[in-house]
């Protein structure tokens, strides 16, 4: 039996410079929250998004991109596999660090 | 300690500027991703679920100070102020950005670290028993042989594309503290009656998703012929292995499809083949290398010592960490201090640049300049003077370093799991957490006693699942995860694979099942028995009874 799916996917990869999780946006640009992310409800939308993917491949914005099923869940946009969750979240553990950005001139300013 | 010579040196800085231009390419699109992957793996940096992630080796575990200060400058100046240390000896950077990595690696390069080969289908850091040189129980200090194998195999041509990575671990002494069992090539450093050293030769251990235990093919290998008898391993290895299958492609899949005997006898005859000219240096060589790991400076000291029994007897405390932390020296007067990086509730193998830096400072003070890793994600000073310990523990108290665990259930091995990796099915992290937390009050630890409890988050076991007394795989099924419980595993000279005991467990159910699984071992227990004496005597079956009626 096939697997139910949601038909709804976003666009995801990762940052070229620093690997930050990104998600195609609306307006065109790469942005770090699923909120503002271009949905595709079909193939036709879903093989636009993977072309506008293969070009920021090709500009060097980012790499690896790929299709993330998403639904609706407690009034906001998910992802529906655990690992894409988790990519969106970030780690679970150790917030200490992790709400830290990188290096001491960072740290400092 | 090691030194570069010009040639290591040279290579090194060479390595930077080359892995600069291919950054530098990237970034300008002269290189794609396609190419630019295996480029940047070759250099020990990978891109996991949220950033980039760089893994620096840190041969056969042992450290200086500025070593790991510098450490601690890269993990505050490129990083987010912590690494985590892994079981196989290394560190790992997990938020670096791609233009910092050159300069990080020119920084490693000046305290003669890189990350090459922590990564690809070649021979990977060597490891060895992290009191390598200081252990009481030990025939000879096995680290030259293993800075011998990393000088033979670093860039080495023929094993540059193996079928799979390949690991190799070296101790000298009969108690197993490097799992050598484990590994692709274990070797024991003994000597025979003459006095001559030589090695006992492991094949085809390894853990991953079908565990082995590697089968012995030597048990005596003349020391001059080391290099030699290791290319005819490689060589029937990169001859028969499973390059058209990645899972199959490990040497443990070739020693078990062949049998040990046939493998054993295609390395002999390919060992008689290639005996000459031998490829082993001669004995100048091997002496300059020794010379780098000669003992330290060692004073010449009683070995009791009258302040410290007192301080024993006024400090409970104290005692305690003694008990369980400090570990007996070859040399008079002197101990191994084992750190904790398990405290309870927090992050196996974690240390923030300020942990690291309390650490220099004291190997500096207290340990002859010396810090080891050990593959259980603690740290060591490994030569402290016993009259020295009451301040080097209040010292560790300082920086949240004074945990008394080692080799206690709360002394969880754990891999980063989905935490982090972007390989894992599940989070290995939080579930140590939870389980420290549930059995990690003092008194109550003391009373499990020695307990290992290991947890990998997929079944790459980088968290050394199958060698854990109690073992713990993570894995997801619609979408949340669940836990599967091994026991009976070991690491050590008695090695053995863990047995799934059933059905696995919800994240919220797990750390119940361990915690009955523990019950049911001390209510079951006699005569002081450990945990993994009495599951060898008394199998899985009361403890699956125990858990699958409670859970
Ligand atoms: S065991 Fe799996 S999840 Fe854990 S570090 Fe290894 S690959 Fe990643």
């Amino acid at each position: 039996m096939a697997k139910k799916t949601t038909g709804l996917h976003a666009l995801t990869g990762n940052l070229l410079a620093d690997g930050r999780v990104v998600f195609l946006a609306i307006n065109g640009g790469w942005s770090d929250s699923l909120d503002i992310a271009r949905l595709a409800r079909g193939e036709n939308d879903a093989a636009e998004l993977e072309a506008e993917g293969a070009e920021a491949v090709r500009a060097n914005v980012i790499v690896d991109p790929y299709l993330v099923e998403v639904e609706v869940g407690q009034g906001q946009l998910v992802p529906v596999e655990l690992r894409e969750r988790m990519r969106i979240r970030g780690p679970s553990v150790n917030l200490e660090f992790n709400s830290r950005p990188n290096g001491q001139a960072a740290i400092a300013a | 300690m090691y030194r570069y010579d010009e040639f290591d040196a040279t290579f090194v800085r060479q390595r930077v500027k080359q892995f600069r231009g291919q950054v530098e390419r990237r970034a300008a699109g002269e290189l794609s991703e396609d190419e630019f992957r295996p480029l940047r793996l070759m250099n020990g940096l990978y891109l996991q679920l949220h950033a980039y992630m760089l893994r620096v080796a840190v041969p056969y575990g042992t450290l200086s100070a500025r070593q790991m200060r510098k450490l601690a400058f890269i993990a505050d100046s490129y990083d987010r102020g912590y690494g985590h240390f892994t079981t196989r000896q290394n560190i790992q950077y997990n938020w670096p950005r791609l233009p910092d990595v050159p300069d990080i690696l020119g920084h490693l390069a000046e305290v003669e670290m890189h990350a090459i080969q922590t990564s690809g289908n070649c021979i990977r850091n060597v490891t060895a028993d992290h009191w390598a040189g200081v252990a009481a129980d030990e025939v000879e200090d096995p680290r030259p042989y293993a800075e011998l194998m990393r000088q033979w195999s670093s860039l080495h041509p023929e094993f540059s594309f193996l079928p799979r990575k390949f690991k190799i671990a070296v101790t000298g002494s009969q108690a197993d503290r490097a799992a050598i069992r484990y590994h692709d090539i274990g070797l024991r450093l003994k000597k025979n009656t003459q006095g001559e050293a030589g090695f006992e030769v492991f094949v085809g251990g390894g853990m991953g998703r079908t565990p082995m235990l590697a089968a012995r093919v030597r048990d005596w290998l003349a020391r001059d012929d080391l290099l030699t008898y290791l290319e005819a391993i490689m060589r029937v290895f990169n001859l028969h292995g499973r390059r058209d299958n990645k899972y199959k492609a490990r040497i443990k899949i070739l020693v078990h499809a062949l049998g040990a005997e046939e493998f054993s006898a295609q390395v002999e005859e390919e060992f008689a083949r290639t005996g000459a000219p031998r490829i082993m240096p001669g004995e100048g060589e091997l002496k300059r290398i020794a010379a780098y790991f000669a003992p330290p400076g060692y004073d010449a000291l009683r070995d009791d010592d009258p302040a410290l029994a007192l301080r024993l007897e006024k400090h409970k405390d104290f005692a305690g960490w003694v008990e369980r932390n400090v570990s007996a020296h070859g040399v008079p007067g002197y101990a191994i201090v084992n750190i904790s990086l398990k405290p309870i509730g927090g992050i196996p193998g974690d240390a923030s640049a300020d942990q690291m830096r309390a650490v220099a400072d004291l190997a500096e003070s207290f340990s002859l300049d010396e810090i080891r890793i050990s593959h259980e994600q603690n740290l060591v000073l490994p030569n402290v003077r016993k009259r020295d310990l009451f301040a080097v523990w209040l010292s560790l108290g300082e920086h949240g370093l004074a945990d008394a665990n080692i080799g206690l259930a709360s002394d969880i091995i754990a891999c980063p799991g989905l935490d982090y990796c972007g390989l894992a099915t599940a989070r290995s992290i939080p579930v140590a957490q939870d389980i420290s937390k549930r059995l990690g009050e003092p008194a109550r630890q003391r009373e499990i006693g020695d307990m290992k409890i290991k947890i990998s988050g997929c079944i790459n076991a980088c968290g050394h699942h199958h060698a854990g007394h109690i073992g713990i795989l993570g894995l997801e099924k619609r979408g949340r995860e669940y836990y599967q419980i091994t026991l009976g595993g070991s690491g050590d000279e008695s090695a053995s694979v863990g047995e799934i005991i059933g059905p696995g467990f919800s994240s919220e159910n797990l750390s119940g099942a361990v915690e009955t699984i523990v019950d049911t071992y001390v209510e079951l227990r006699q005569n002081g028995e450990t945990f993994l004496e009495a599951y060898r005597r008394v199998g899985p079956e009361p403890f699956k009874e125990a858990v699958y009626a409670t859970h």
